[in-house]
């Protein structure tokens, strides 16, 4: 908190001080701003300075609860008067400058009354905010559907609902040295590793930025490694994957004026769970999971192992399926690595570009690039009726994954390995599955390793990561990032049978 | 810091169970692909008692090594040799072990690059392999033994599958191959165990992982188990290679063990064995990447040199010996000299140093009791 000492150090007393000499000096403290509003009473032969900035505070309130009473008779005011007059609470009195603006430009409402030593001020904030929202970028069928908005308040709001426990901790920080964002660090007291509570809470004071733009970029500045494709920290928009992490023991990070959560620590097989698993059937959540890891291997692997199967290995291919590609291709006059980038490149482009148009337009452009362009590649013998199979198979087993940065993250890594099958073959893909696991080993989320249950193994948690089991076999919180407490239920009460015809 | 005991930071310690896939998985690399021809040659159909017989040899051999640093509080086999002969010859041996895990290494480069270009690339060079190969390896062991552990424990369960396509191979066995039984005098069944140590070597790496394992009390058992994980592996690729191929062939094949999964064949894929020699980079690799560590790791506590600047000198003279290095020839003339070596560094020596170890203690015992009467 030192730092943040260097942002203004015209930490001037302001009062005591004549009203006119107050008046010039906020004046010129708020650099003559049109909005920057100086109401000047007299009530009772005393003056009363009412100074706030228009637009940011809410004008029903200013009226009813601070003018309203204020002008109302004729008596003599002091601030400790005021103070009990007033039907508001929040008041802060201050005497120095900074803080004064400070809490200006927070949508506070400043009160001083001639000859007191100090002033109060009020904050009526009146923040635009959109109404919460169905959940747009990680959609559920099953579950809640809400998702954050630009509001902390209203995620804290949400999550204190959903939490509603004395033992959630939201502690407040402030990060930005010219435009001071506030920030959240969201956990369990008595659940939450207290290792990992203290590496968070140091990175975010640590850092030093002029001003953080949302909860995204800021994990960019405090994750642990910047130069791996992997994201480290789970991000989420969705409040009910937010409080479900926090009482698995996990770290949240809400930031002001952002509709995403940071959870943190996280392993690579976090990024496909979804909230829904634990509301389906753990059957059928196990089922849905497994199909996600295998849809992660056939969206990176699939066109490269065609790509190298086509231009290196055609012994591996048995000969009827041979012929089929074979024809499929005859007309194709591209080496298999140039036809099968094409096509990626094209289905990047089409996914980019639904991505930025409106959403009727979108869904257009999807259909159109999606058959037409596909059909009329085929029939002007640019590329095979099989790689256009193989290629949708691999981009929409990767939009399976809940998390949308995952999903990136794996259409980025297909292009290396593409290229590399081009030029190595099946040892190029092999060549890169191994740096890929070695670089995946290497990497840590908030200090802890990234591929967690595998490596450093712990079988305990397998049944929390890659499958789901009933209820009687969850007794336990998930080992690998030693919560506080491991028990979620006794184990006598879970395992309770009752005879036949009890 | 060439002191006798040593002080492993908590963070760097790895938990004993791991070594059962560090034994396995150092031993398990490019001897296993040919083991079985060598041994037929000795001892014809009872090859699989030479196994066996090797097997039991090398549990011995790892019970010794157990005995000697279990005699120190924590130490590694450079401790014990400075302990036993003082610094000069310590180094002096040090050096020795630097040298052969190097060649080694080098064998088993070599040997994989062959399998690649006989099998899948005959025209790709051995430059671009080794490469690839040598990449992996320094981008690997830049992050210390726990990363290479990792790598080890995952790559187990990324190759074990493999065993599965063997079934083939069983189905088409022939009994009457194996017979008539203990045909072979005991001094072929012994040059036929002698046969195995290629595939056997790796075991020295406990002489100098044991300081890195945090529950030591627990070692031993992981430690037996992975070795005999190993014995059960060689001893089912040769017997299945000796019911497999006809007496006459099976000396013909260099590569046995790969040519077992030729026959397997799918709908949607023809030629198994290439799958099969891709995936072997993930038997191979863990090998290399251990291999290199212990290089950079006794250069780093013999002369005190950044593990880093050996890692790179060990890379660059990886790629010029397994790059310049073409005719086959060549390559079986190493691997027989490291094999052979490799039977008197790897299995010898803590036999041998083992009772110096006892003498010492037994004479330090004497020597305080003089001391106290």
């Amino acid at each position: 908190m030192k730092k943040r000492g260097m942002r203004r150090s015209n930490s001037k007393e302001l009062l005591p001080s004549s009203i006119e000499n107050l008046k010039t000096k906020l004046q010129e403290a708020m650099h003559n701003n049109p909005d920057f509003q100086i109401r000047d009473f007299e009530i009772g032969g005393q003056r009363v300075l009412v100074f706030y900035i228009s637009i940011i505070v809410k004008k029903q309130q200013l009226n009813d609860n601070i003018l309203a009473p204020l002008l109302k008779g004729d008596k003599q005011w002091t601030t400790q008067k005021l103070i009990n007059a007033l039907p508001l609470g929040n008041n802060v009195a201050q005497t120095k400058l900074n803080e004064v603006v400070d809490a200006l430009v927070q949508g506070s409402v400043g009160i001083y009354i001639e000859k007191e030593s100090e002033l109060i001020t009020y904050p009526i904030p009146d923040q635009e905010k959109r109404s919460v929202d169905k959940s747009d970028k990680e959609s559920t069928v099953l579950g809640p559907q809400d998702a954050f908005t630009e509001s902390l308040t209203t995620n804290l709001n949400m999550i204190r609902w959903r939490m509603n426990t004395g033992d959630l901790v939201t502690e407040k920080l402030l990060i930005g040295e010219r435009v001071p964002t506030e920030i959240r660090l969201v956990y369990l007291k008595n659940l939450a590793n207290k290792e990992d509570v203290q590496t968070m809470r140091q990175r975010l004071q640590d850092l030093v930025v002029d001003r953080i733009e949302d909860a995204t970029p800021l994990t960019y500045y405090i994750e642990d490694s910047s130069t791996s494709i992997f994201p480290q920290f789970y991000q989420t928009e969705l409040p009910s994957r937010f409080s479900y992490s926090l009482s698995m023991g996990r770290v949240g990070v809400l930031v002001d004026k952002s509709p995403t959560g940071i959870i943190a620590p996280t392993s690579l097989f976090s990024f496909f769970e979804s909230t829904e698993d634990v509301f389906m059937r753990w059957n059928v959540g196990s089922f849905i999971r497994i199909l996600r890891f295998f849809a992660l291997i056939i969206s990176a692997m699939l066109t490269p192992a065609y790509v190298a199967a086509l231009t290196f290995h055609y012994e591996v291919i048995p000969t009827p399926l041979l012929t089929t590609l074979g024809a499929s291709r005859a007309a194709v006059p591209f080496p298999p690595v140039f036809e099968a980038l094409l096509l990626e490149l094209l289905i990047e482009l089409l996914r980019e570009a639904g991505a930025r148009l409106p959403t009727k337009v979108g869904q257009t452009i999807g259909i159109v690039g999606g058959i037409v362009i596909g059909q009329a590649a085929v029939a002007a013998g640019l590329t095979s009726n099989i790689l256009i199979i193989v290629v949708a198979i691999s981009a929409l087993a990767s939009f399976t994954a809940p998390s949308y940065l995952i999903g990136s993250t794996i259409r980025v890594i297909r292009f290396p390995l593409i290229i590399l099958s081009g030029f190595l073959g099946l040892i190029g893909i092999m060549a890169s599955i191994c740096f890929l696991i070695i670089h995946l080993l290497k990497v840590t989320s908030l200090g802890r390793p990234y591929l967690l249950p595998i490596y450093p193994f712990v079988g305990k948690d397998f049944s929390k990561t890659f499958y789901r089991l009933p209820y009687y076999f969850n007794l336990k919180r998930s080992f690998s990032y030693k919560p506080q407490d491991m028990i979620r239920y006794p184990k006598k009460k879970a395992r309770k049978m009752k005879d036949i015809d009890d | 810091m060439n002191t006798t005991n040593l002080t492993i930071k908590p963070t760097m310690r790895i938990q004993a169970f791991y070594l059962f896939f560090i034994m396995n998985s150092i031993q398990t690399g490019s001897g296993i692909m040919g083991v079985p021809r060598y041994i037929f040659m000795e001892a014809r159909q009872d090859a699989w008692i030479s196994v066996l017989i090797a097997g039991l040899l090398v549990h011995l051999v790892m019970a010794a090594m157990f005995a000697i640093m279990n005699h120190y509080e924590n130490t590694d086999v450079l401790g014990v040799q400075t302990d036993l002969f003082g610094k000069w010859i310590a180094k002096l041996l040090g050096t020795i072990y630097i040298i052969y895990f190097f060649f080694v290494l080098l064998s088993v480069t070599m040997d994989y690059i062959q399998v690649v270009q006989t099998f899948i690339f005959p025209r790709m060079s051995a430059w671009v392999l080794s490469l690839v190969l040598i990449l992996l390896i320094v981008y690997a062991v830049m992050s210390g033994l726990r990363v290479a552990v990792g790598i080890t424990f995952i790559f187990f369960f990324l190759s074990l599958w493999l065993l599965i396509f063997l079934y083939k191979s069983i189905a088409y066995m022939e009994i009457t191959h194996f017979q008539p039984l203990l045909e072979a005098s005991p001094s072929e069944l012994l040059r036929g165990a002698r046969h195995t140590s290629y595939s056997y070597l790796g075991i020295e790496i406990l002489f100098f992982i044991y300081p890195f394992i945090s529950n030591k009390e627990k070692a031993k058992l992981p430690a037996h188990l992975g070795l005999a994980l190993t014995t059960f592996f060689i001893l089912l690729v040769t017997v299945i290679s000796i019911g497999y191929f006809s007496p006459g062939e099976l000396p013909e094949q260099v590569w046995p063990v790969l040519v077992l999964f030729k026959i397997v064949e799918y709908s949607v894929i023809g030629r198994f064995d290439v799958l099969v020699v891709t995936e072997w980079m993930m038997v191979i690799l863990p090998n290399m990447i251990l291999l290199t560590w212990i290089i950079t790791y006794i250069t780093k506590r013999l002369y005190h040199v950044q593990q880093r600047k050996v890692l790179y000198v060990v890379a660059v003279l990886l790629l010029i010996g397994a790059g310049i290095t073409k005719h086959e020839y060549f390559i079986l003339q190493i691997i027989d000299t490291v094999a052979a070596t490799g039977f008197w560094v790897a299995f010898v020596y803590p036999l041998v140093l083992l009772p110096l170890v006892w003498m010492k203690s037994k004479w330090k015992r004497r020597k305080r009791g003089g001391a106290k009467t």
